[in-house]
């Protein structure tokens, strides 16, 4: 959790200031870019000595010639009493033109390294360097954690938008990101004397008159010796002053002669500390690897996309875990309330259990199970813990069991309460191993385990007496739903089917409402809650998305349903209120993998809403199966349409309760077992919606079929190829 | 090269002997940059004498010893001085601003063939050694100086 806390809050608040370096950041690698455009070719070996008589043959007044990383040779020159700055071509010294350092005002550079503040400002910017570095490395460990290892880091990503942006962009620049802080990094350090780049004093040279003239650049040793392509900077002795000597910086090192003698007067290698910030440079900025240049401009305009989304993820994490009213610290708590919720309903539980314990006077503490720990003061712990798919943990518990049994076992009792839904064979899986868990490591229970079906007041009422007897105090558990912000949807258009188990069923189009809902896309959920002091939402699965135009669901009438009836009894121009859900494991990602789609009854809407939005014309494969065609035949007539616009590329029906329908889809599934196997074999993707049994059929086969690749549905759903919807 | 050490810890040996003995005087130092565009430059104003020696360092303007390997005659003239940072250093000067700053001198140094030496650098342009060379002179006081590169005009003024 403290990777998580740091990389949150670093980026936060050093992330906002990185958005200033990130910006001037991409701006400056445009100057590498432009060198190297500018630079002309140096030809190999050429000693800087040749380099210096062509200069001097073009620019009589040359002092200073220097070797640009980019290649680039710039001659200084004083001229007529103007100090000059020359490009000039190094294969025969003609003036290429004048010298610009950049393309870019000053203040960028500025800006950029100090933040316009001189030394405050550096430090500043190095803290940020600092934090960037921190935030990849807390970044890496995240990211590892998510993706489960190092050989699945490059798997594909899930979640919502801005989960996998920030993800798939961080595993592109992280890498680079740290590097460059690092060079940053060494850089700061150098300019505030930290690292010594000289290792000596400069020595004390002159040049000695001997009664002779200068000797011309072609007969020194050392520049004959020294090659143009290592050189970064000359000097050439001033004429007025006799004593003045020529200094060399090469690659190597640095190096002083005597005008008169030739004579190599002192040399002193390049040290280490400086190799590293030549290096650190290089890294930094891109200037003399205009390639490298692009890489870290493309980083640095990433940066704003990884802010953009940190703030968003920040904002998802903080509404889905409510801060809960009125928290005890934790060293103080006699009560403690550990949650696992996966979709953020089961923290509205434990505000209403933490209320009411609160009010019977005891101090209570409420967090997530995941920060399992239980001081000496506890009396009395609950887990409210709610199950995830086939009986697994919600995603931020998913090493709770390991936390718990690596924790000491105190003298409280304990209470778990479990919520799911009946209708899934693992109902509350997760909240039975945990209270064998708890039991097993000798934790003293308080109360059994109860269920809570489909969020229900009225069990968790119940629950609450059974919880006032045991602790012998009165305790009221007045439960709320917290319901996220509806929008009113006005039904325009509704189809009609007589369903094929006897209750109708109904394709619902709603408007899109001009705001108040958010994006989405086909396979997202649609809430719907019906009227009524303590409504409960219910989720369909939705046949369009937010590009079409308006909101589709296909709903069959449950017996006894509340919320069905109420959508069965809506006329064009009635309203519902609505939400959307994401349901991001499920909906289709862009890829040109094919797809195979297989659904059963009403279940075939988020498989229409895939097909209805395939303008890429990726290949979809359809396997629908329903009881008649006269009756529950649900999108029959758009499934026609959309195959004949190329959206749809085969579909095969099943009708089970025609003779000669072809049975169940599993049926068909079994009969087309090659072509099956062939588009399993080349990546297709499979997304499965309808009721359980049916899934459970489909997925038999599927392991049938898969046996002869070695594959399993299991295998596929690990590499998050195949996903279901099941109701 | 052993010769030309010795003289130049003779002179500076003297330099420093005088004052206590000898009349001296403040001279203050005024030198205005161009608007060159660039970054504050370095600059190291020194004192060498008649045979081009180091003497001694009368200003530094610019804080980082990173940079000042660019002030490069200075910077190799004065390696034997240990105490030429001392008290003479201060923020490097902003294109178009002017430094003001006043030395102690002896009058021995005046029309003895001393010269005044600046050095300037800014970073991403040239080195900029012996931007300006003018002689220590009473007559010479006052009367502005153009460097090459950097300054606009320098002026010292007896007083």
């Amino acid at each position: 959790m403290i990777w998580r806390f740091a990389h949150r809050w670093l980026g936060l608040v050093a992330g906002t200031l990185a958005l200033v370096l990130s910006i001037t950041g991409t701006l400056l690698a445009l100057d590498p870019l432009n060198n190297a455009i500018q630079a002309a070719p140096t030809e190999p070996d050429m000693p800087v000595a040749t380099l210096v008589q062509r200069v001097q043959a073009t620019v009589p007044g040359a002092e200073e010639i220097r070797r640009q990383p980019s290649g680039a040779i710039v001659v200084y020159a004083f001229e007529d009493g103007q100090a000059r700055a020359l490009r000039v071509a190094p294969a025969d010294g003609r003036v290429l033109g004048s010298y610009q350092p950049s393309l870019l005002p000053r203040w960028v550079k500025n800006l950029h390294r100090a933040l316009l503040l001189d030394d405050p400002g550096r430090v500043a910017a190095a803290v940020v360097a600092l934090a960037m570095l921190a935030l990849s490395v807390s970044g890496l460990v995240l990211l590892l954690r998510r993706m489960g290892g190092w050989r699945r880091l490059a798997g594909p990503v899930r979640g919502t938008l801005a989960q996998r942006l920030h993800v798939l962009a961080g595993r592109v620049v992280l890498a680079v990101l740290a590097l460059s802080a690092v060079a940053a990094l060494y850089m700061s350090a150098a300019t505030f004397g930290l690292v010594q780049l000289d290792a000596e004093a400069e020595p004390e040279v002159a040049s000695s008159p001997n009664g002779q003239a200068s000797l011309p650049a072609g007969q020194l040793p050392l520049l004959q010796a020294l090659h143009v392509q290592d050189l970064r900077k000359l000097n050439v002795p001033a004429a007025d002053d006799p004593q003045d000597i020529w200094s060399i910086v090469t690659v190597q090192g640095q190096g002083w002669v005597d005008r008169y003698s030739g004579q190599t007067l002192a040399w002193h290698d390049t040290t280490t500390a400086q190799r590293v910030h030549d290096w650190a440079l290089l890294l930094h900025t891109g200037d003399g690897a205009w390639a490298w240049a692009v890489v870290l401009g493309a980083m640095g305009a990433s940066i704003p996309l990884f802010w953009v989304t940190g703030v968003l993820l920040w904002w998802q994490a903080r509404r889905s875990r409510p801060a809960i009213e009125g928290n005890s610290p934790l060293a103080q708590a006699d009560s403690l309330i550990f949650v696992a919720s996966e979709s953020g309903s089961t923290w509205g539980f434990a505000q209403a259990l933490h209320t009411a314990l609160a009010a019977a006077g005891h101090r209570v503490h409420t967090t997530a199970l995941e920060h399992w720990h239980v001081p000496p003061a506890a009396r009395h712990v609950y887990v409210l813990a709610a199950t995830y798919g086939e009986g697994q943990a919600p995603a931020h518990a998913a090493r709770a069991l390991d936390v718990i049994a690596h924790q000491p076992v105190t003298s409280a009792q304990v209470a778990v309460l479990g919520f799911g839904d009946r209708q899934f064979p693992a109902f509350c899986a997760f909240a039975e191993a945990l209270e064998q868990t708890l039991l097993a490591q000798g934790w003293n229970p308080l109360l059994a385990l109860e269920r809570i079906h489909q969020q229900s007041a009225q069990e968790f009422a119940r629950w609450g007496q059974s919880l006032a007897q045991a602790l012998g105090q009165p305790l009221s558990l007045a439960y709320q739903p917290r319901l996220p912000r509806t929008a009113a949807l006005t039904l325009v258009s509704r189809q009609d089917f007589a369903g094929g188990a006897g209750e109708p069923a109904a394709i619902l189009r709603f408007a899109l409402p001009g705001r108040g809902l958010p994006r989405f896309v086909a396979g997202d959920l649609l809430g719907i809650v019906p009227p009524g002091d303590q409504p409960v939402p219910r989720y369909y699965s939705l046949a369009s998305g937010t590009r079409d135009g308006f909101v589709e669901i296909c709903v069959r009438r449950m017996p006894g349903g509340v919320c069905s009836n109420y959508l069965h009894g809506l006329q064009p121009g009635d309203s519902a209120q609505a939400f959307i859900r994401p349901n991001p494991g499920f909906a289709l990602h862009g890829s040109r993998q094919p797809v195979l789609l297989i659904g059963a009854g009403t279940g075939v809407a988020p498989l229409a809403g895939f097909i209805r939005g395939n303008a890429r014309r990726r290949p979809m494969h359809l396997y629908y199966g329903t009881r008649d065609p006269a009756r529950d035949f649900y999108f029959g007539e758009e499934l026609q349409a959309w195959q004949a616009e190329g959206r749809l590329a085969d579909l095969h029906t099943t009708f089970s309760r025609t003779p000669d329908g072809g049975g169940y889809v599993q049926d068909s599934l079994r009969r087309d077992a090659a072509r099956v196997r062939d588009l399993l074999a080349r990546g297709a993707v499979v997304r499965v919606c309808g009721s359980r049994p049916m899934a459970q059929g489909v997925a038999q086969v599927l392991d049938e079929i898969l046996d002869g690749l070695g594959l399993s549905v299991a295998r596929l759903k690990q590499r998050e190829r195949y996903a279901e919807d099941l109701f | 090269m052993s010769t030309r050490f010795l003289l130049t810890t003779v002179a500076a040996a003297c330099a420093l002997a005088l004052p206590a003995m000898a009349q001296s005087r403040p001279v203050t130092l005024s030198t205005t940059l161009k608007d060159y565009g660039g970054d504050g430059a370095y600059l190291a104003v020194y004192l060498t004498d008649a045979k081009g020696a180091y003497v001694r360092t009368l200003w530094v303007a610019g804080g980082k010893a990173k940079y000042y390997k660019h002030l490069a005659d200075w910077n190799r003239l004065s390696a034997g001085d240990a105490k030429r940072l001392n008290g003479v250093t201060g923020a490097s000067v902003g294109a178009g601003r002017t430094l003001k700053v006043t030395a102690e001198l002896a009058d021995a140094l005046i029309d003895a063939g001393y010269e005044i030496r600046i050095d300037a650098a800014a970073e991403d342009m040239r080195d900029s050694p012996a931007e300006i060379r003018v002689p220590l002179t009473a007559t010479g006081a006052g009367k502005p100086q153009a460097g090459k590169q950097y300054i606009q005009s320098f002026t010292y003024q007896l007083q």
